[in-house]
């Protein structure tokens, strides 16, 4: 199987697109597909030319961590559940998420998701009684993975330097507010300005979370505030 | 004061917060942020005492349970620290904003866990470490705003700063550039997790490979319990790697079988009776070990409803990965490396060997013993996180602070320019020799060959080549890593015995005179293996 990699050398450099075999076969991950083809020793291109090792972020390999987001043929994805037939005719696509500063390859700085938090003051305060009817979905609101894909296919969301945070924002306010005893007000005011006033309500979000959180609740909820 | 953190999962956040919460200024230093970690993989729950009444539970049975399940290799008083910290640990979790499991009257729910006796894992559905994880972040992410913690992410460990015995901080190189990064400060903690990359893929996160310990033990701290190395005996094999399946799931009644002339032998219940199935991790893995065919686990008889509400994670993993439904069919499992009891060596404070050194979490050697129960990993993270915190609050600020300029010292040893094997396949020669040597059945022969292949690699890693499409960090843990791994089976040749994780074939049986723990200590290079001699206080039952 051919793998193409949209390459970078470093953050101030020319992207370009390198081919790559796969030569293992069968029913297989793309983050498995790309440690296959770091493991190599000697690291040569379809070609047979060298190549520099594939720069990419992994961590737990079971959609855990969020670390290893990137673009699957033209689809935001983590490559440790992407499955493919390495059997099948066809071509793997792996480019970096496109709302991110590239450092290196398929790796991108995703710093902004925290620092977004922090400059919405996003900590809890004071915690109230828990309430039984908002556990589930806090829970599912506690599972964001931080890796992004909420923003990449968000048609509001314009990057690091905007002033509308994305689903990360309207999951983490509601998380918050739904469970603090003295910062509601605020957390609110900020949902507001960081996230209601931008959001289209696309929705695209709610599609590509790998952890599978229920954004409309959040807003839904945020918004009765 | 000043206190340096590296490692940001949940043992390092507690740490920092820890410290933050009385007002010291924290530097917590890692290569990716929390989220990234191994601790958002913990799943089972967090083991407390949460209600003493008496006939229900105790602080002091947790504790005895905890040193038997270890085989009683540790320290009695400070696996009972442990215990009693644990109900204040988990009330304050509840109070960060953890969104644990509740019963219906409202309180934390708790499930009964391996080689435990009550129902003592209190759990956040099944994914207890992430849930945890969001909360200290948020926490963290409170004194940041506050001024008190200064994150940086990007950076790798490098090595200690280490003058007459006493450490002033650390060096790290950038994750992008390679540059050196000094950081002093009074204190040092390192939180690195384990050294599961040095067994290539394990259940684990990628990133705990090792290294720190390997790199320590050469500036002079001492590793404890090395060959002390937990297989979890239910995994699952998918193309990425072995993934866990949760105790939970023999937690809430999962059991395990093979097939037999066209029936299933339930062959934990066969031997323990009723609870076999929840025995603690080593005695299972052992057992499988020994099956004569593939081992099953069967959670389809507990309903849809109860897998999706309470073990909705390994439902969502086996659909996945597998193709299989857990609610209609077994689940094929085979023991895999998890979790490593032994790590730097510490004393009562969490302090290494290296004055004003400390290690906590995975990394460091405690309380586990011979066989770590689930549920207390995620407890001594925090645990270990909170002592070494107040211990450097106790030591206060260091009283001289000149280090000089450290780094010029250490380029060198970054790069090298040898013409042999990138440091890929030496990964992966290693990773070879470790689980080929290292099983669960150990024997002096197969160590003895462990080593001298070890041997053979480390000299083809002298003349390694410098590969410039890694980070720097990727090129000069290699030979650190050999050394975590050579201190792992040297341990594990001395002790000749056999002993919760550590079974050896040629010595089966336990013995008394090594009911203490290993040590492994760097002189010149060279390693040597003791014993402690700090043997367990009281009664042993």
């Amino acid at each position: 199987m051919i793998v193409r990699i949209k390459r970078q050398d470093d953050a101030s450099s020319e992207s370009y697109y390198q081919d790559f075999v796969y030569k293992g076969s069968g029913r297989t991950t793309a983050s498995q597909i790309l440690e296959a083809i770091n493991s190599e020793d000697d690291l040569r291109d379809a070609e047979g030319r060298p190549a520099r090792r594939i720069k990419w972020e992994h961590s737990c390999l079971q959609k855990a961590c969020g670390a290893c987001a990137m673009v699957i043929n033209g689809r935001p994805a983590l490559a440790c559940s992407y499955f493919v037939d390495a059997d099948a005719d066809g071509m793997l696509l792996l480019e970096p998420l496109s709302k991110f500063p590239v450092i290196s390859d398929l790796a991108v700085d995703r710093s902004c998701i925290e620092e977004h938090q922090k400059a919405a003051l996003m900590y809890l305060g004071e915690r109230a009684e828990p309430n039984a009817k908002e556990r589930g979905q806090q829970y599912s609101a506690a599972g964001c993975l931080r890796c992004g894909l909420c923003l990449e296919v968000c048609p509001n969301y314009v990057g690091p330097e905007g002033r509308f945070y994305g689903a990360v924002m309207a999951n983490e306010s509601y998380l918050l507010a739904s469970s603090t005893k003295d910062r509601r007000r605020e957390i609110a005011k900020e949902y507001k300005r960081h996230f209601a006033r931008g959001c289209s309500k696309s929705l695209a979000c709610r599609e590509i979370c790998p952890a599978g959180i229920q954004t409309l609740s959040s807003i839904g909820y945020m918004n009765r505030l | 004061m000043h206190v340096l953190i590296t490692g940001s999962g949940i043992s390092g956040m507690s740490a920092a917060i820890s410290l933050a919460e009385a007002g010291c200024r924290v530097t917590l230093v890692s290569p990716f942020i929390s989220e990234r970690a191994q601790s958002v993989m913990a799943a089972g729950g967090i083991n407390a005492v949460l209600d003493e009444t008496p006939g229900s539970d105790s602080t002091a049975l947790h504790a005895e349970e905890t040193l038997k399940g270890g085989c009683y290799i540790e320290n009695k008083e400070a696996v009972r620290g442990l215990c009693e910290a644990a109900p204040d640990i988990v009330r304050w979790l509840d109070s960060i904003g953890v969104i644990f499991s509740r019963t219906q009257d409202g309180e934390i729910a708790q499930r009964p866990f391996g080689g435990q006796s009550r129902r003592r894992t209190a759990y956040a559905g099944d994914t207890t470490g992430k849930q945890i994880v969001t909360a200290m972040a948020q926490k963290c992410r409170e004194y940041e705003i506050k001024g008190l913690i200064d994150r940086r992410t990007g950076l790798d460990f490098h090595s200690a700063i280490v003058k007459d015995g006493r450490c002033g901080g650390a060096v790290y190189t950038d994750r992008t550039g390679g540059e050196l990064q000094s950081i002093y400060a009074d204190a040092l903690i390192m939180a690195t997790g384990g050294m599961n990359r040095i067994f290539g893929k394990t259940t684990g996160s990628a990133l705990c490979d090792g290294y720190a310990a390997g790199r320590l033990l050469s500036q002079g701290a001492r590793l404890r319990n090395a060959e002390m190395i937990q297989y979890h005996p239910t995994t699952i094999e998918t193309p990425n790697k072995r993934m866990l399946i949760s105790e939970a799931a023999r937690g809430e009644g999962g059991r395990l079988y093979y097939e037999k002339d066209g029936g299933r032998v339930y062959f934990m219940e066969d031997r323990f009776g009723e609870k076999g199935n929840l025995m603690p991790r080593d005695v299972v893995s052992r057992c499988m070990y020994e099956c004569p065919s593939q081992v099953y686990l069967d959670i389809s008889f507990l309903g849809e409803r109860l897998i999706k509400e309470r073990l909705g994670e390994i439902y969502k993993l086996c659909l996945e990965y597998l193709g299989l439904d857990v609610t209609k069919e077994s689940i094929p499992v085979a023991p895999g490396v998890h979790f490593f009891m032994g790590g730097l060596r510490t004393d009562d404070d969490h302090m290494t060997d290296i004055d004003g050194l400390y290690a906590v979490g995975e990394g460091a050697s405690k309380y586990h013993g011979a066989n770590r129960l689930g549920g207390n990993s995620l407890l001594a993270a925090l645990y270990s996180g909170r002592v070494a915190a107040g211990a450097c609050m106790r030591r206060g600020e260091a009283p001289e602070k000149s280090f000089g300029d450290v780094s010029a010292d250490i380029l060198s040893d970054i790069r090298t320019d040898g013409d042999g094997p990138g440091p890929s396949q030496i990964l992966t020669g290693l990773a070879g020799i470790m689980n080929t040597r290292l099983g669960i059945v150990r024997d002096e022969a197969g160590l003895r060959a462990g080593l001298a292949e070890l041997d053979a690699l480390s000299k083809e890693a002298e003349r390694r080549r410098y590969d410039e499409g890694l980070s720097a960090y990727e090129n000069y843990r290699i030979p650190y890593m050999l050394i975590t791994a050579r201190a792992i089976i040297m341990s594990a040749l001395a002790r000749e015995e056999s002993r919760g994780a550590h079974f050896r074939s040629d010595f089966p049986d336990t013995r008394d005179e090594y009911c203490r723990c290993s040590l492994t200590s760097c002189s010149g290079g060279e390693l040597s293996i003791s014993f402690e001699d700090d043997r367990i206080r009281g009664d042993r039952q």
